[in-house]
């Protein structure tokens, strides 16, 4: 209801004002994708007469009708257009190909030829055709230097990094950004990494036991309002955005009213079917028990859950339920648990131009369901964007985004607690189907409300998918108003204020009788993020000479982000049948984190100069002022430089061959401050004292009011080529980023009273190479085919810490052979582990070295590729996408686990006992002493570097087959399109057994390199139905 | 004109963003925090208490439970119906036995190694020249070090010690055993100088009180502590290598006054809501996950029945009984193992006392073998390290649990068994030792039973008759006996206090049924790097190798490799 009210109300507004510019011919200027194009000349032919568009591609013009009006743009075909009366007109200029034009930070859009920085984008096409529920998945294999790491399922996040990890303990992932407003990607407080034991504090998910990975922010954004992406890959693209801009940033420009007067509705309709991608391989000889026999007795409690029993021979033996059943194998128990997964996202959107501006309504729905049972998101979100001319001169463009979401039992699925262990690790024997009697029916005693599952305190899959509770719901808005003012036809201003509201609730409930909490919990939290943001721009266009164009652009932000949150945990229901918090017995003490405010005013200043439309030199400068450091280092500059030079009319002005040389060079620097609180030392009072005391403590760490911002500084080269008549297009980049001065809790003696200092040490270094190759095989009328490669090498070193500290831990497994680490020499995510000593002890067990002391390898990537295709052939149109990560490793704990519990078809080898190979340290001799093959696993799980596999992977990531329908003017149908599409179809190769090697336990920084019982990867398949009215 | 008022709104738009930095210092101090001037010193007294002797969940249980408390031979984890849980494959019979860094580092050294930072804390606070500087909560703090580096110390020995206190010192070296000892009896000293005749400690709203959970401020109780801890240093210390001061400390101990008649014990928190952030109790660890529970040992209960000990009753619970049906594998790796299984099974209901036919009846047939108990009648302890080839024969029906005061959960109002620091029975036991070592005049038997009778009234009861005049009644025998008796009386009065229980029996080799070891893998344990020998110490944290490599190592060198079988200087 309101939402119509506003519509109606932004729909007067734009009418009201839609007949002012009688006597002046007014027009939009765009480029074939829609994107704006400020700075085209348009002139009267025969006259003096001449203007330039705005920032939003928007020109006025005195004129009369009949006059010619000739519309120019560098790159840019000219247009001639006849003024007619009450003319306003939409024009899209075509591209003569290598005068692409970019949105850069701040929402500028630049030629792409005048950048002297990697900037890579993409249209909205390339991620709503093939739908994820996380957008960010969808850039997997589109851009060079750009990393995705899946984690956890249904609804959770991503990691998303741009050429390497930049920062030892903060954060390392790229700063999303919203049609010039960055969005607030915290997860829920509390949920901060999970890294208590470390210090460390890069956002996403908890490698403990049950990793709870919450969605971030650019999960929160409908793919079908994208009308393009642009990743500013380093600090030279990036330095307008300031402190947070140092990873990157991720730019989506959202769609906007365009097209005609008329009004036109695009209705969109996609439906996915997933499954898994593929399971582990299990073996189906051997059943439930120990020791080469089945298990004897459920009730001696002393019941094996892994699958060293006996052969599989069908004779009767005793089951987990008690009853005696066939000693059968059930090859498919694992494979049955799941279901297909119906997604189904339906999107409408009307929209307008005229004039008088433009409007955008757009509403998507997404009820999907995952691949087991009960596990459901679904989501609405409903988008407004207007844009109203005001007069010549002003011009109002607001936005507004409402997004709601709910995802029910999401958490508890991977890691060692989760249900997808317990599923894997199901005895080969026990039907799958028997598992849905999770508890006694009509239980009585406390006892009887116990889980029941094929082992003694294991959970059973059905009861922590669908009888435990877990949901999350996140509320979000996002909007902003902005007001452009052209004072004259060189000078522009705008100002905008904008808002991101973020709620997040999450609640889980562990019901009585759970394996391991078995008086039942639950928690109930609640967190709110807030960010706004004030800021203007002031631009001046002018051409000096006919030679020299300088645009000059000043600045300012200010912004106030802020979080606050409550958390309640109790246990031990009353009433064991209804879960909320009045029934709890024991309610710990509430958490609360009351508002924490950061705010960052920022002013700066950009020069672009184009010389003779062949250099072209951008300098930046932004000052910093944050609220989390102290009032001497509050204030923080940094500045970039960057050159191109166009050289083609020097090498081949003919343009026989080449038809663009650029090269490039630009140099960086950007700021990176912290979180609030981090300057002052205080004390915590316990939620609870001691014996209805109240106790005092020392903060484990030692906080620094010098705490200086961290700053990446960044050199990049490039050189962009296109030849043959635009058919083939290469662009290299060489970069070399430095972060120093980083932000680190370094572990310091205990006798300081503190575990950790904070300080400002180190050097980190990122090198790498991003090749893009583009090329048109085909270009007839009725074939093409257009191909691109993506690489992306990166090479990260971690040059220096601190005297003292040669490595810090960022995470160790729960089983404690396997460390994630930081090593001065080394590179962040370093995975150490034990490894086979090649001694055995008196019994003849192998041993593993005796801590997590040996290198096994890192969890970054030596490189990424990926290659997009589209053909076309009249109306049907193919695109796929290949894609490839090569060299970094992965401790699958899921393969130790399944070989422990000898499920794996690993596990078959040795059943017959062996004796290892080795020096047995009991006799000091070679080893004689024969174990069974259920001592040897159970021995060789513990050693991590069994189990660490290259993250080698070429998969079929994407695929879409479509058909564009005629028009069909009788129902209105302007254009229809309809497509068959695919997602992680299959993989060419993958060195690791039992996992995707891209699906880590957490997105925090200290999980990469860490798989244990991820959620399946899905592949999906599905029908796309867009219509145009 | 219009343009120029724009340009002059905008500049000054612009000198305010430049400004507008007035509020930042404020919204930049947490508002749910206290500064330096809100606190005073009683509150961190409590702290440095619950910390080191009511820690949470993660000490207790990866710690406590699964090493030390096994490895005194007072408690087994293990195959007998009762494994604990993270995942199954993790707490099983060799659970403690075998390393593994995660439960070492967390439940131990991370603990261990973590609390010096509160304790100097603590003591820079109180301090000369600190925030809250006060003598007497400087004398309690003292006293704290020398109890926390005794357990330190006899965890992984060589530890650092002397460079730990120093701030600026940011890799401290590794002080061997024997310097660490001398160095907790110089701080006793100093603790014991500063107290003097004080009773209290603090004024005004910092009068240490109830604050003080174990002797609710009382100063001079504080001083017998000392005393009791530096003659307990001193006892063990005596006859290391290169030692001279054992003497001295204890002549000096025993004349400036032990704690005689009153305990120096930790109160549990039966409230205790926040088990994994604040403080837990034995029976949150038992009680809150299930199956995560261990029996009374074999050498426990078998002490205690030998003796007609009056605590057996009431530190563990009888067997719960009934019929016991156990069957035989058929096919596997068992079968050629029942016979040596079932005679296991045998000779424990055998050693423990229980008489066949009267206090159980056997039936076994080639399939099965059934026992029969009455319930919740017998006393019979779990043999310690089983191998996991004997799981399915352990049933836990045959086998006694921790008396219910024990593994008493918190948070239900009902009273927790108290963390033991130092008892006044130990006070007179160790005079006893002293007394036969030759260190201490007087009359050793009137000690020990002094001990004996301090020792029971933990327990809320007395010497009986019956067992005054069994063997372990009176301290009777060879030098070797009485101090064998006086080792094993001290071992039973430190029951649930494992990380002593353990090193008196690294100390004295006594009791003899506590040093577990293994030379059958089919039946006791030996699997990992300790090869069926004694546990003799943790290894250290893994952290240590990166954070301090260069002196760990030469602490390894020196003392011997980082394992679990490296002995101690002070183990016999």
């Amino acid at each position: 209801m309101k939402l119509n009210l506003l519509l109606t109300l932004y729909l007067t507004f734009v009418t009201t004002f839609s007949l002012i510019a009688q006597n002046i011919v007014a027009g939009t200027i765009t480029d074939e994708d829609g994107v704006f194009l400020p700075g085209a000349s348009i002139t009267v032919l025969d006259s003096n007469v001449g203007t330039i568009s705005d920032f939003d591609g928007k020109f006025s013009i005195q004129a009369n009708t009949g006059d010619t009006l000739i519309v120019s743009y560098v790159g840019y075909t000219n247009q001639e257009i006849v003024v007619s009366e009450n003319s306003n007109f939409q024009i899209t200029l075509r591209s003569n190909l290598l005068d692409e034009v970019v949105v850069t930070a701040l929402g500028i859009s630049r030629e792409k030829k005048s950048l002297g920085y990697s900037v890579s984008e993409i249209s909205g096409d390339n991620v709503n055709t093939i739908k994820d529920n996380n957008l960010a998945n969808s850039l997997t294999g589109k851009v060079a230097g750009l990393q995705i790491s899946t984690a956890g399922s249904l609804g959770s996040g991503s990691r998303i990094t741009i050429r390497g990890n930049n920062s030892l303990g903060g954060n390392s992932q790229a700063l999303i950004v919203v049609d010039g407003m960055p969005i607030n990607s915290s997860l829920p407080l509390g949920n901060d990494g999970g890294q208590r034991e470390s210090g460390a504090n890069d956002s996403g998910g908890s490698p403990s036991f049950e990793p709870s990975i919450g969605g971030g922010g650019i999960a929160d954004i409908n793919p079908d309002d994208v009308e393009s992406i642009s990743v500013l890959k380093g600090p030279a693209a990036s330095a307008l955005y300031g402190s947070r801009a140092g990873n990157g940033v991720i730019l989506i420009t959202t769609k906007k009213g365009s097209g005609s007067d008329r009004l036109g509705v695009t209705l969109k309709t996609n439906v996915y079917a997933d499954s898994p991608m593929f399971l582990p391989v299990f073996q189906n000889q051997y059943g439930q028990g120990m020791l080469g026999a089945p298990n004897l007795d459920r009730s001696a409690g002393t019941w094996a859950s892994t699958s060293w029993g006996g052969l599989l021979n069908g004779s009767q033996q005793p089951y987990y339920d008690g009853t005696t059943k066939a000693y059968s194998a059930q090859p498919n128990n694992v494979k049955d648990f799941f279901t297909s997964g119906i997604r189904s996202i339906t999107s409408l959107s009307v929209d307008k131009a005229s004039q008088a501006g433009s409007i955008r309504f757009s509403y998507t729905n997404n009820s999907s369901g995952a691949i087991v049972d009960k596990s459901k998101l679904n989501s609405h979100n409903f988008n407004l964007r207007a844009v109203a001319n005001l007069s010549e001169k002003l011009t109002v463009d607001t936005k507004a985004t409402y997004f709601t979401q709910i995802v029910n039992q999401r958490a508890s699925t991977t890691g060692a607690q989760g249900y997808i262990g317990n599923l894997y690790k199901m005895p080969r024997n026990v039907g799958i189907d028997d598992l849905r009697d999770y508890q006694m029916e009509n239980p009585g005693t406390p006892s009887e409300f116990a889980v029941i599952s094929y082992g003694n305190q294991i959970g059973n899959p059905f009861w922590q998918s669908q009888h435990d509770e877990n949901s999350v719901r996140r509320n979000r808005f996002l909007g902003y108003a902005k007001i452009n003012y052209e004072f004259t036809d060189w000078l522009n201003a705008f100002a905008r204020v904008g808002a991101d509201v973020t709620n997040i609730r999450d609640n889980a409930i562990y019901k009585p009788g759970h394996h391991f909490q078995t008086t039942g919990s639950m928690s109930l939290q609640e967190s709110q993020f807030v960010e706004l943001n004030s800021e203007f721009l002031v631009t001046a266009n002018h051409q000096f000479t006919d030679k020299l164009n300088v645009i000059a652009n000043v600045g300012g932000n200010l912004s106030k982000r802020s979080s606050e949150g409550m958390l309640l945990f109790g246990s031990d229901f009353k009433i064991p049948t209804k879960f909320f918090l009045a029934n709890l017995n024991l309610l710990a003490a509430p958490v609360e984190s009351p508002m924490a405010i950061k705010k960052v005013n920022s002013v700066y200043g950009a020069v672009n100069l184009a010389y003779d439309d062949f250099l072209y030199l951008d300098g930046s400068i932004r000052n910093d002022y944050s609220s989390t450091l102290s009032e001497d280092n509050r204030s923080y500059m940094y500045n970039s430089l960057s050159l191109s030079a166009i050289l083609n009319r020097f090498i081949d002005p003919e343009q026989k061959f080449f038809n663009l040389v650029k090269v490039r060079a630009s140099l960086a620097e950007v700021g990176n401050d912290t979180d609030p609180y981090q300057l002052v030392q205080t004390y915590n009072v316990p939620g609870q004292g001691y014996l209805g005391l109240t106790t005092l403590r020392n903060s484990p760490v030692k906080l620094n009011s010098n705490l200086k911002p961290e700053t990446v500084t960044s050199t990049e080269f490039g050189i962009e080529l296109s030849m043959l008549q635009n058919k083939i297009t290469l662009d290299v980049t060489v970069y070399d980023m430095e972060t120093k001065d980083l932000i680190f809790d370094v572990p310091v003696p205990a006798a300081t009273g503190f575990l950790f200092n904070r300080e400002n040490i180190g050097l980190v270094s990122n090198k790498g190479l991003e090749i893009a190759l583009g090329a048109t095989l085909i270009d007839k009328a009725n074939l093409s085919w257009n191909t691109s490669l993506f690489y992306s090498s990166n090479e990260n070193k971690v040059e220096k810490l601190i005297d003292g500290l040669e490595s810090f831990v960022y995470n160790t497994t729960t089983d404690g052979n396997l460390q994630v680490k930081a090593t001065e020499g080394g590179s962040i995510g370093d995975l150490y582990g034990r490894v086979f000593t090649g001694e055995t002890d008196a019994g003849g067990l192998p041993l593993g070295s005796a801590g997590p002391t040996e290198l096994l390898g890192n969890a970054q990537p030596d490189f990424l590729a990926g290659w997009s295709n589209t053909i076309k052939y009249k109306d049907l149109s193919l695109s796929f996408l290949i894609d490839a990560r090569v060299g970094g490793q992965v401790y699958s704990q899921t393969s130790a686990d399944l070989d422990r519990a000898g499920v794996s078809e690993r596990s078959l080898q040795y059943r017959d006992g062996i004796v290892v190979n080795g020096t047995n340290t009991g006799t000091g001799a070679a080893n004689t002493v024969k174990i069974s093959g259920e001592e040897y696993w159970t021995a060789m799980s513990e050693i991590s570097g069994n189990y660490v596999y290259d993250q080698d992977n070429i998969r079929l990531r994407e695929l879409s087959i479509g058909y564009s329908i005629p028009k069909v003017s009788s129902i209105g149908l302007n254009s229809a399109n309809i497509q068959l599409v695919g997602r992680n179809l299959f993989f060419f190769s993958k060195s690791a057994d039992d996992i995707d090697p891209e699906a880590m336990l957490g997105t925090s920084i200290g999980v990469q390199g860490m798989s244990h019982f991820a959620m399946p990867t899905l592949r999906s398949l599905g029908l796309n139905l867009t219509m145009n009215f | 004109m219009k343009n120029r008022i724009l340009i002059l709104y905008g500049s000054l738009f612009l000198a305010t963003v430049l400004s507008c930095t007035d509020d930042f210092d404020e919204i930049n101090i947490q508002p749910d925090a206290l500064s330096a001037d809100d606190i005073s010193a009683k509150f961190f007294a409590t702290n440095i208490q619950q910390k080191l002797l009511r820690p949470t969940m993660v000490p207790l249980w990866f710690g406590d439970v699964i090493h030390p408390d096994q490895f005194s031979g007072q408690t087994a984890n293990g195959y007998s119906g009762h494994s604990l849980g993270l995942d199954d494959h993790a707490w099983n019979g060799d659970l403690g036995w075998v390393y593994n860094s995660f439960y070492t580092d967390l439940g131990s050294w991370d603990w261990l190694a973590g609390y010096n930072s509160d304790l100097t804390s603590y003591l820079n606070n109180v301090g000369e020249g600190g925030t809250l500087e006060d003598e007497m909560y400087f004398a309690l703090g003292l006293i704290m070090k020398g109890y926390y580096y005794q357990l330190f110390t006899e965890t992984f020995g060589m530890i650092p010690y002397t460079e730990a206190s120093d701030p600026d010192i940011k890799l401290p070296k590794y002080d061997d055993q024997l310097t660490v000892y001398k160095g907790i009896i110089a701080d006793l000293d100093q603790a014991i100088e500063i107290i003097g005749n004080n009773t209290e400690a603090g004024s005004g709203f910092g009068v240490l009180r109830e604050n003080d959970v174990i002797f609710k401020g009382n100063m001079q109780n504080w001083k017998q502590a000392a005393n009791s801890l530096k003659l307990r240093i001193a006892l063990r210390a005596h006859g290391g290598a290169g030692e001279d001061f054992s003497t001295t400390a204890v002549s000096e101990a025993i004349s400036s006054g032990v704690l005689a008649d009153t305990d120096a014990l930790f109160e549990g928190y039966a409230d205790e809501k926040d088990i994994w952030g604040g403080s837990s109790s034995y029976g949150d660890v038992w009680h809150n996950f299930s199956n995560s529970q261990w029996k009374t040992t074999e050498a426990l209960i078998n002490i205690l029945k030998t003796s007609a000990d009056p605590r057996l009753t009431l530190m563990a619970k009888p067997a719960v009984g009934g019929t016991i049906k156990i069957t035989k594998p058929t096919a596997g790796d068992g079968v050629a193992l029942i016979a040596d299984h079932v005679a296991f099974v045998k000779s424990t209901l055998d050693d423990s006392g229980l008489v066949l036919d009267t206090d159980y009846t056997w039936v076994e047939t080639a399939a099965d073998l059934t026992i029969t108990m009455p319930e919740n009648t017998n006393y019979v302890g779990l043999p310690s390290r089983l191998s996991p080839k004997i799981k399915g024969y352990m049933h836990a029906k045959m086998f006694s649990d921790p008396a219910d005061i024990i593994t008493q959960k918190t948070n239900e109002g009902k009273p927790l068994f108290p963390t033991i620091l130092m008892t006044s029975a130990d006070s007179h036991f160790m005079i006893a030792e002293a007394i036969v070592k030759g260190l201490a005049t007087g009359d050793a038997n009137t000690y020990y039973q002094l001990g004996l009778e301090k020792a029971m009234a933990i327990w809320n009861t007395a010497p009986t008759t019956e067992f005054l005049e069994s063997t372990m009644g009176s301290l009777t025998g060879t030098m070797e006996e009485k101090l064998e008796k006086i080792a094993t009386q001290r071992w039973l009065a430190n029951y649930t206090n494992g990380y002593e229980g353990w090193a008196i029996v690294r100390d004295t080799g006594y009791p003899a049924s506590a040093v577990i070891t293994s030379d059958n893998n089919d039946i006791i344990s030996f699997a990992g790097e300790m090869n069926g020998k004694q546990a003799q110490r943790l290894r250290y944290g893994t952290s240590v190798y990166s954070s301090n490599n260069t002196n760990v190592n030469a602490a390894i060198s020196a003392q011997g490799p980082d394992n679990m079988t490296t002995k101690l200087w002070f183990a016999k």
